[in-house]
């Protein structure tokens, strides 16, 4: 496959890499990060809800790290943001009364609304967010340049982004407003924040993708500028090997001696199933390719979960393409 | 060997809640055994709440009942014939629409029209209802609990949203009755009395700053906005208690089994585990776990020579020679070629088997102690999602015979694992 120039990726403040589940969302928001931190950025990679995993996919075996950001490698720091914890923060911050807030997340009735209340989880995520990409070091540098985020699947993912916008609208004025709006803002600005889908060459996470793209390219108002097609297969039966091999593999039948080899039919199912994938992704890719309107960037299948930093940094390197491969 | 569990599940069986991390296919799934229900002569609903046109583009429904969501439509009746579905069996497929579902509620619970009026223009609502997250569940349960007591349906085959919020949608009923009677919402609709009842002291002293606060953090209006939708809501709260009860009652009860399932890929594969393991500790009668998409070897269980280092050169040139000799005989290199090929693939292949009974292991292992059937979908070389597809899930489910269908065979290499 040949590499499609691609614009800068590293120039954004956050990238939030999204997509249908199992397509490899985590492995692809980790290895960007651990990329990006290995060519000199700091970079804070954030995951949200469910159970932990970036800690444990660069260091195999790491202990759990919590809500607490946590450095993993020079420049490369993780957190799980937990939306109770960063609503204390918020509320805390905003009213100088962080005792009396904690004892009012602590009431029961506290906690009963907030289970039951939809939309502040995720408005108070990306408020963490966006508040992350604000701070600062001692000497008014950047804290982090690049937050990568591994965002919820898509049909919910997208619900996530959208909630700032729908919030700055049913709030007529005030702060609440005025923070919706802006983290709206550093979502809609394309200097700033990047939609990065995560697709594989198969049918229907091929359609969601480019759904997806639609709705964050119309509806939300976000840009994206590249779409990943992972865990692609190579062809199984590259020429000069004949188009018809299972077919002569199966008229051999069984009676043809292969020693310690399967007979020659289930040879030629296995491979009829790795050629009849082989076509499915090609098609979709062409699917993706054309109806995405955006450079695709097709990364191995590989078999097993990849862990540590080598093996992160090395499977995001296509990613960056042309422009920024070093 | 068909599966008399997982048909006993569909004949006998009202609700079946088809669970599972996202990206396992629960909607083909979903939809397959509503066709499997359907051609067994019973009338059946299949519903998504997913937001994505999934269960639509399965079952090959057309354009046009995408821009009707909200309502049950029955599949054409040429996609009936070719499923194989005859009367009086049926098959309704329904996409769930949030805005319709909840104004729906509101129609029917409102105290009044001054009331319905007010709920329906009420910022809050009108977002709560339409766009925020969370709320889908809500709409999902109201929906699930009318079709349910509607009694059109012998089966209702539930497609639920994927990953973590699969559980939020089982909690939806408990948090919902538990909101209405939480302190804070009677505070929010009468602070004046809540605070005279309950005697809430928290609240008359901190409270109150905290709430002050938020007044002003939030903006003019807002926490009046959701005051005034609380009051309005308010006269509905019985019929929502009602109503959570009794949807609890009904995915809990006799009458509803769940399904999970999942998929080989490591990640799925973990995170399943721990899905199972909370659905079990929180009541949900799961009745089995279909693993899908499981690369199975196409005879009996792969041979260990092909998963080891090296192949024999002496049956490598075995099958070149065989390959190059007889009618339409492959020149020798390219035969070579070929038969190398070959054999690199189905190593390939018997990898992938491989790597799926590994990571699926923990899962059945699980499974079987918990007395749960575990079946195996093979993953079909073609796309599942049309209809030889789901039919051809539907036979891998209900028709596997071991002799026949050597994909699907017993024993550690997939087909009904778990002998009842």
């Amino acid at each position: 496959m040949p590499a499609e120039p691609l614009p800068p990726l590293l120039e954004r403040r956050l990238i939030i890499v999204t997509g249908k589940g199992g397509t490899g969302k985590t492995t692809i928001a980790t290895a960007l990060g651990v990329a990006a931190a290995r060519r000199g950025h700091s970079v804070l990679l954030a995951e949200m809800g469910g159970q932990e995993q970036i800690p444990q996919r660069v260091h195999p075996g790491h202990p759990p790290v919590g809500n607490a950001a946590c450095e993993l490698l020079p420049r490369l720091t993780t957190i799980h943001i937990d939306p109770f914890e960063a609503l204390a923060e918020y509320l805390g911050l905003q009213t100088h009364l962080r005792g009396v807030v904690d004892l009012f997340m602590r009431n029961r009735g506290v906690s009963q609304l907030l289970e039951a209340a939809p939309g502040w989880r995720e408005l108070i995520t990306l408020g963490k967010l966006w508040h992350l990409a604000q701070m600062e070091d001692g000497e008014g540098r950047r804290l982090y340049e690049l937050i990568v985020v591994d965002a919820p699947a898509t049909g919910h993912g997208m619900t996530f982004l959208d909630v700032p916008r729908v919030v700055g609208s049913a709030v007529r004025a005030g702060p609440l407003r005025v923070h919706a709006r802006r983290v709206e803002e550093f979502l809609r600005d394309p200097d700033q924040t990047l939609l990065l889908p995560v697709s594989l060459a198969e049918e229907l996470p091929a359609r969601e993708t480019v759904e997806l793209v639609r709705r964050a390219q119309t509806g939300i108002g976000m840009a994206v500028d590249r779409v990943i097609a992972n865990a692609v297969a190579p062809d199984p039966f590259p020429a000069p090997v004949p188009a018809d091999l299972e077919q002569r593999l199966r008229c051999l039948g069984d009676d043809v001696k292969l020693g310690e080899l399967p007979t020659a039919s289930v040879l030629a199912e296995c491979g009829a199933y790795l050629r009849a994938r082989y076509a499915l992704n090609a098609s979709c890719l062409e699917q993706l390719r054309q109806d995405c309107g955006q450079p695709l960037v097709t990364l191995p299948y590989r078999p097993g979960q990849l862990a540590g930093a080598d093996a992160l940094d090395a499977f995001a390197q296509p990613l960056f393409a042309l422009s920024e491969a070093g | 060997m068909s599966s008399p569990r997982l048909a006993s599940l569909l004949a006998e069986r009202r609700l079946l809640v088809v669970a599972g991390t996202g990206g396992v296919g629960k909607t083909t799934i979903a939809a397959a055994l509503a066709i499997e229900a359907a051609r067994r002569r019973q009338r059946v609903l299949v519903l998504t709440i997913d937001p994505a046109h999934r269960l639509y583009d399965a079952l090959n429904l057309d354009r046009a009942d995408h821009e009707m969501p909200g309502e049950a439509r029955p599949v054409s009746a040429a996609a009936a014939a070719q499923f194989g579905i005859v009367e009086p069996g049926r098959l309704d497929a329904l996409m769930l629409d949030m805005k319709s579902t909840f104004d729906g509620l509101v129609d029917r619970f409102a105290e009044s029209d001054e009331a319905k009026a007010r709920i329906l223009e009420n910022p809050i609502y009108q977002h709560v209802s339409n766009t925020l997250a969370g709320s889908t569940e809500y709409a999902a349960m109201e929906k699930l609990c009318e079709l349910a007591e509607a009694g059109r349906y012998d089966l209702i085959v539930l497609d639920t949203p994927p990953s973590q919020h699969a559980l939020d949608f089982l909690d939806a009923p408990r948090r919902l009755v538990e909101f209405l009677d939480s302190r804070l919402v009677r505070l929010l609709v009468h602070p004046a009395m809540a605070a005279g009842r309950f005697g809430f002291r928290f609240f008359q002293r901190t409270g109150q700053r905290v709430l002050q606060s938020l007044e002003r953090i939030s903006g003019v209006g807002f926490v009046r906005d959701i005051s005034d939708f609380l009051r309005a809501i308010e006269g509905m709260s019985d019929g929502f208690r009602n109503r959570a009860t009794r949807v609890r009652a009904l995915l809990l009860g006799d009458d509803s089994a769940f399904l999970l399932v999942a998929a080989p890929s490591p990640e799925a594969a973990d995170t399943s585990l721990e899905f199972l393991a909370r659905m079990q500790s929180t009541g949900v009668p799961v009745e089995g776990v279909l693993l899908n998409r499981m690369r199975l070897w196409p005879q009996g269980e792969a041979p260990a020579s092909i998963l080891s280092e090296t192949i024999a050169t002496a049956d490598l040139q075995a099958l070149t020679h065989a390959l190059a000799s007889g009618r339409d005989a492959l020149p020798a290199p390219i035969a070579r070629q070929a038969a190398e090929s070959a054999v690199e693939q189905a190593k390939r292949y018997a990898w992938l088997v491989e790597l799926d009974q590994r990571s699926t292991s923990p899962l059945r292992e699980q499974a079987e102690r918990n007395r749960q059937l575990v079946r195996c979908i093979p993953e079909f070389p073609q796309d599942a999602c049309d209809a030889n597809g789901l039919l051809r899930i539907g036979d891998a489910l209900f028709r596997a015979a071991p002799e026949a269908d050597p994909g699907a065979a017993t024993g550690s290499n997939g087909g009904q694992l778990h002998a009842e």
